[in-house]
């Protein structure tokens, strides 16, 4: 009587089994795969659609929103059409991702450094004017401070020349490049700023990243997804809310927040470029090189986000901040030349 | 001493005084809980009638406008305007690189300054230079004389023809009006196109066409699976620990968070057959997973509810086993089935959860063309152009709900008159 089961159980099996090489054949894929972050996605999309409109008879690029972290995870697995042929990062490939990637087989990636994006700290435009450094960020948000559970409850009770308004913060959730730029521009700074720390730094790296980044929980820090629109909305409607998202997400929404300055600075277009304003973070694409020539177009598609990513190109008006000059230029001979990447001076 | 008229004696037999104040007071409490039951329930129907209506309201109120666009007219004359390309070629068929070689960009931003003043190439869409090229190719002709284009505004100016927008913007449709220039229309694009990164051009074609494929390959694994499950369970299954044991692993099934289904799918369908991610064919195997227990769920209870005297009947004159199966059980029980389905389905068609783990969370601009294509689903979409940094995406997600609504709505009401044509009644 259970045979009847088994069959339809094995049927189904084979079912999928028959689809799944009915749908791998041939083992290639004419459109390029772009996984990762969801800060370089309005931009690498932007850039796909302009590839096609410039190169007829190219099937438009698909390009997956997962977060650096995922991204990169994804992307390691392996050389193949199964596989993802670029990554958008918003913060470098860690030693530890390069090498899981060569384990994999993916050993030439090439990095072309496409923009750099600032970490808006921002707050409704109804709100108290606010303006902070790295260490009223940390003393505010780090679980512990100097070894005993973080107490303040208004940022007064964190540095005495500020209002005493309630600390809520909503911020990125942990598996973003956001929340990763936010951990290493931000809260080390801020960290390190304490002598004691700083000399923790020297004897116990380890113990010191945990200690600078360990994060207090709601309704301090409150953990958003990674939907930054919603935050927008959430900080309009909570005045006294700090919220962390990107820079473009805030230029966009001028009416209803306004950028935090950090030690002075606020986040606006120039001192984000010139590297001034302490929260901006450079945004990469990692190409796997063996996938060039075999999957079409990935380099016109890299040759189109670099020019849509140069002076005068469309992603400014989308909200990339462009690089400097030479680093621009060396992401050009890099593109031209697919230079790879050594992996030697990842971290 | 137990005579009758003792017993008289011991029972009062005066008659009900139904005017007495406490009885009158029994019976006011007696009418007042009755309506205070009806109000309760009365308005337990009220509420959530308002939470739909509210919905409703909201959504329309917000997404009515992106089926419509605003579009300006932009005068284009070819004589003097910058741009050089031989209407001969185009018509040789060979002048496809021509024009992808010709700036139509300029061409926009030259002619809308001639028209509307500096700064004007700002009022038109950023794509509306990709709908100039392609009108010329259709028509090279176009390329000869003066030629007035009904082109795409930007989501500023749409917003605020339609609404309120900004101060700029509402300068700028002032001046627009001024020269009759604007124009509303229906916007086709949102109902033909793919995913796009500019609003004017974005379209809910691409997400719908995957989830219909999805729900085709959904349908096709879980509804003939469910119903044999089914029927093999009710009509042959012998009662035992075993039976038990998958009827309670199948009530389990339907009541898993979805979410671990796509993390089943991705480690299963996608890591270890090598399914293409993203695709409809993944999608619509890992929903079907999660359908195929409340088919099997809905498809015993209409089994159970077929009279035994009509399987009795069937096999007193002579039927097979098969026969009373296929012959009266399947076709009685099958409204009840076909209704469960659809539910099921339904279920499906709103499900983001396990998708997002197969790579449906993407940008995919082409509608796929087949299940192994890469595709989107249409929650997937509403979810990603929530999230886009334009402004004029907040109308498009809201005219995506509703289009999710109307799909969802249809769907219902084709399983009440499935109900309602095949149901049979004793």
């Amino acid at each position: 009587m259970n045979k009847t089961l088994a069959l339809i159980a094995v049927s189904a099996i084979a079912l999928a089994g028959c689809n799944d090489k009915a749908g791998s054949s041939g083992a290639s894929r004419d459109y390029i795969s772009a996984v990762g972050s969801s800060t370089v996605y309005p931009f690498a999309t932007t850039a796909a659609e302009e590839f096609v409109r410039a190169n007829a008879g190219m099937k438009t690029p698909k390009i997956e929103s997962t977060g650096t972290g995922g991204g990169m995870e994804r992307f390691c697995q392996g050389v193949g059409a199964a596989y993802p042929d670029i990554e958008d990062a918003s913060r470098r490939m860690k030693k530890s991702e390069f090498d899981k990637c060569v384990a994999n087989g993916v050993k030439d990636i090439v990095e072309i450094q496409v923009g750099i994006d600032g970490i808006a700290v921002a707050q409704s435009v109804d709100g108290t004017k606010l303006s902070l450094t790295p260490q009223d960020l940390y003393k505010a948000l780090a679980a512990n401070v100097d070894g005993k559970p973080n107490t303040a409850k208004t940022w007064k009770d964190v540095n005495p020349s500020l209002p005493a308004i309630g600390i809520s913060v909503y911020g990125p959730p942990s598996t973003s490049g956001t929340y990763d730029a936010f951990k290493e521009l931000i809260l080390l700074k801020g960290c390190e700023a304490d002598p004691k720390m700083k000399a923790m730094k020297e004897s116990d790296k380890d113990g010191f990243e945990k200690s600078c980044t360990d994060l207090r929980s709601a309704p301090y820090y409150v953990e958003q997804g990674e939907n930054d629109n919603l935050m927008i909305g959430k900080l309009a409607k909570n005045p006294n809310s700090v919220g962390l998202f990107g820079y473009s997400y805030l230029e966009e929404n001028q009416d209803k927040v306004r950028g935090i300055p950090l030690n002075g600075i606020a986040p606006e277009y120039a001192a984000i470029a010139s590297g001034e304003y302490p929260g901006a973070r450079p945004l990469y694409i990692y190409i796997k090189k063996a996938h060039v020539g075999v999957i079409p177009g990935i380099k016109e598609y890299v040759a189109e986000f670099l020019k849509g990513a140069g002076e005068g190109g469309y992603l400014k008006a989308k909200g990339l901040i462009l690089s400097p000059a030479d680093v621009a230029a060396k992401a050009n001979a890099t593109a031209a030349a697919m230079t790879t990447l050594d992996g030697a001076d990842l971290k | 001493m137990n005579s009758p008229d003792a017993l008289d004696a011991a029972v009062d037999r005066t008659p009900t005084d139904w005017n007495a104040p406490d009885m009158q007071a029994r019976i006011r409490r007696r009418y007042a809980s009755e309506r205070r039951f009806k109000y309760v329930g009365l308005s337990a129907v009220a509420a959530s009638a308002a939470f739909l209506a509210f919905l409703l309201i909201v959504m329309i109120g917000n997404g009515i406008g992106g089926f419509t666009q605003t579009r300006i007219a932009l005068p284009v004359d070819f004589e003097t305007a910058p741009i050089s390309v031989d209407p001969d070629l185009l018509r040789s068929g060979s002048g496809e690189a021509a024009l992808a070689n010709a700036d139509f960009q300029g061409l926009v931003e030259y002619a809308a300054t001639a028209a509307y003043g500096p700064g004007a190439n700002q009022y038109f869409s950023d794509g509306a230079w990709v709908l100039v090229r392609r009108q010329i190719a259709a028509n090279p002709d176009l390329l000869l004389g003066k030629t007035v284009f009904d082109l795409p505004a930007a989501s500023d100016i749409d917003i605020a023809n339609k609404s309120e927008g900004s101060a700029e913007a509402e300068r700028a449709v002032k001046l627009l009006d001024s020269r009759h220039a604007l124009s509303k229309s229906l916007n086709v694009a949102f109902l033909t196109g793919g995913d796009a990164t500019d609003p004017a051009l974005a379209g809910i074609w691409g997400a719908l066409k995957g989830s219909l494929l999805t729900m085709l390959v959904t349908l096709v694994l879980a509804f003939p699976v469910g119903v044999l499950a089914s029927l093999y369970l009710e009509e042959y299954a012998a009662r035992n620990r075993l039976t038990d044991i998958i009827e309670v692993s199948i009530n389990n099934l339907a009541a898993v968070p979805s979410i671990i289904f796509g993390l089943l799918a991705l480690a299963v369908f996608i890591n270890l057959f090598g399914m293409p991610t993203s695709s409809p064919l993944v999608g619509g195997v890992t929903l079907a997973l999660m359908t195929m227990p409340v088919i099997v769920i809905a498809g015993r209870n209409a089994i159970k509810s077929v009279p035994p005297s009509i399987r009795d009947a069937a096999l007193g004159v002579g039927a097979s086993r098969v026969q009373v199966v296929f012959h009266h059980v399947l076709p009685l029980a099958l409204p009840g089935i076909l209704t469960g389905t659809i539910i099921g389905m339904a279920r499906a068609l709103g499900e983001t959860a396990p998708l997002l783990l197969i790579g449906m969370r993407a940008f995919i601009a082409d509608p796929p063309g087949g299940i192994t294509d890469p595709s989107t689903v249409l929650p997937m979409q509403i979810f990603l152009w929530s999230d886009e940094v334009d402004k004029g995406f907040v109308e498009k997600t809201s005219a995506a709900i509703i289009v999710l609504l109307v799909v969802l709505l249809s769907m219902n009401a084709f399983a009440v008159y499935l109900r309602n044509r095949f149901e049979k009644r004793w």
